[in-house]
């Protein structure tokens, strides 16, 4: 059925759909070592010989680092905090009865139908209320206590989990506490590990909301950065191309390491 | 239940307790105080003054703002088909057995994980006119390229490509997950039935995927409607407008204008709009989630 002109062909589609992919990641990288005189006598796509770190150097010469540390901060609470209170709360909704608990969960449904989009203008104003306009707590709070989607997430994990579980611990005195420790956390770190990469990539990734509640450079995150580099004077590529390379090579890194953890983030919204 | 159930009330609320104070404090609140300010007048140094609907008569007549919705709709237009029935067809072709199927999957989604400011600077880069990447390969074979980002034509399509660049790989995940789904049985049955290659597809896979097409349809289409980043750094709005969306007209609005009121009802009529779409979704697709809520 498959004949060597097909699989030619599928491979030809395969190929150029991929090499889409990953060009622009390419170009980040050719551009990002080439000097001010290379990228402007070579063509984009090929590299600048001898390769020169001067644009790295640049940029890690100024501010940029202490940016790069604040993106590093942010993205480590956000995700310590959306991994602790998602988990305590999906664990309630799944496992715990207590009352008011399926009125509740309708409840975090439905905040998963509003737009950040909309919710972006009065937490500015919140924040600005309680004086935390450029501020870490500014810039942390409305994200730091576990999101809606990732307790609904997590919640039908710990809900595919066998029943009897708890019974034997129950039986023999173990809290909630003991049975979330001892017993359902161990079976659910697939569930954690995609957890914790779905909120490691959309907190470093994050830029509106960095935007708005920053003001000065206290905590100044590396993508509000990066986007001030355009409006200076004159556009220098390659500048701008080092710092993408800086902000861009962990995600990549995370991806290499952990891509099955992204492949189950599929699976985990019980589509499957 | 013992005295335990009691207890068991306690920790369960303490569990909960962190995150309803997220969801309250943070998603709940704000969407009461979008709507209230949406009739206010507020320009943040003088106390706001309540307007009733005045904000709203003025969003009838404001051309610019329905200017916004048309550029916001067609750019959800020029994304969510492409990237759909793209994502599909990766999926279809992926979903076999062959050499080095792993290997290109994980080419075409790691364009999902790039930071979106980054990859816009890089897109801006490869539009460029004169050195861009994409006008010097079309030089190459003897076609002059459009002026990208700076012909209002251009533009906006152009926005929509990275929109599909980094989400067609993602989607095509849940496609496959879906693919994968389909018991294999169906599809020897329809084969002695003699059912073509485009039977089969439109008769067994299609309709099995519907689930997946809703989910991916749903969550793609809300995030196009507020798309914001790639615009802020690839057009600014520009040129002539032509990429000013919504939610890139309500940041302006705000930040730029501090025209707190109005930038609320603004955020209102993009609620109002990603509400309807949704619902109409839910409608097309006639059934609710496959998720079980109980």
């Amino acid at each position: 059925m498959t004949t060597p002109f097909r699989r030619t062909a599928l491979y030809a589609a395969l190929a150029a759909g991929a090499f889409v992919s990953v060009f622009p990641y390419l170009l980040v990288v050719l551009t990002a070592f080439k000097t001010r005189r290379q990228l402007s006598t070579t063509e984009p796509w090929l590299p600048g010989l001898p390769p020169s770190t001067a644009n790295l150097a640049e940029i890690l010469g100024g501010d940029f680092p202490r940016f790069l540390l604040n993106t590093v901060v942010m993205t480590v609470l956000l995700t310590l905090g959306q991994l602790v209170f998602t988990t305590f709360a999906a664990y309630a909704f799944a496992r715990l009865r207590f009352r008011g608990r399926d009125v509740l969960f309708w409840l975090y449904v439905a905040t998963m139908m509003v737009p950040s989009a909309v919710t972006v203008i009065p937490l500015f104003l919140i924040m600005r209320e309680l004086g935390a306009v450029n501020t870490w707590y500014g810039l942390l709070a409305p994200y730091i206590l576990g999101t809606p989607y990732g307790i609904f997430l997590m919640r039908q994990f710990f809900k595919s989990l066998p029943g009897g579980l708890e019974e034997a611990a129950r039986i023999d005195g173990a809290g909630p506490l003991t049975v979330l420790f001892r017993i359902l956390l161990p079976l659910c770190r697939p569930a954690i590990g995609t957890l914790a990469i779905i909120t490691v990539i959309s907190s470093w990734n994050s830029f509106l909301w960095p935007l708005i509640i920053t003001s000065g450079d206290e905590t100044k995150v590396v993508t509000v950065a990066i986007s001030a580099l355009k409006v200076g004077i004159g556009v220098d590529r390659g500048l701008m191309m080092a710092g993408g390379l800086i902000a861009l090579a962990p995600m990549v890194a995370i991806f290499i390491f952990f891509q099955k953890y992204i492949v189950r983030s599929v699976v985990l919204t019980g589509l499957k | 239940m013992r005295g335990g159930r009691r207890l068991g009330d306690w920790y369960a609320y303490l569990f909960v307790g962190p995150s309803l104070l997220g969801v309250v404090a943070f998603l709940l609140l704000p969407v009461v105080i979008v709507f209230a300010l949406s009739l206010f007048r507020w320009e943040l140094l003088s106390p706001p003054v309540f307007v009733g609907l005045e904000n709203y008569a003025r969003l009838a007549g404001d051309g610019e703002a329905w200017h916004s919705l048309g550029v916001t709709v067609l750019y959800v237009l020029l994304c969510i088909p492409l990237q759909t029935v793209l994502a599909l067809a990766l999926a279809l072709m992926l979903d076999r057995r062959i050499k080095g199927v792993r290997i290109l999957r994980s080419l075409f989604v790691i364009p999902w994980m790039a930071t979106p400011i980054v990859m816009g600077l890089v897109w801006d880069w490869i539009f460029d006119p004169r050195d861009g990447a994409l006008n010097r390969a079309l030089d190459l074979i003897g076609v002059t390229g459009p002026d990208w980002l700076s012909d209002p034509a251009w533009a906006l399509p152009a926005v929509a490509l990275v929109n599909v660049w980094q989400h067609t790989g993602y989607t095509m995940l849940f496609f496959l997950a879906g693919l994968q789904g389909i018991p294999k049985e169906l599809y020897d049955a329809a084969s002695t039935d003699g059912a073509t290659p485009a039977q089969r597809f439109w008769k067994i896979t299609l309709p099995l995927l519907n689930p997946t097409m809703f989910f991916v349809t749903v969550t793609n289409l809300i995030g196009a409607f507020q798309v914001f980043d790639t615009i802020f750094v690839m057009t600014d709005g520009g040129p002539s407008k032509s990429t000013d969306v919504l939610n890139f007209r309500i940041f302006g609005t705000a930040f730029r204008e501090f025209d707190f009121g109005y930038a609320s009802t603004l955020s209102m009529l993009l609620f109002a709009v990603i509400l309807l779409v949704t619902l109409a979704q839910v409608r097309f697709f006639g059934r609710r989630t496959t998720y079980d809520l109980s």
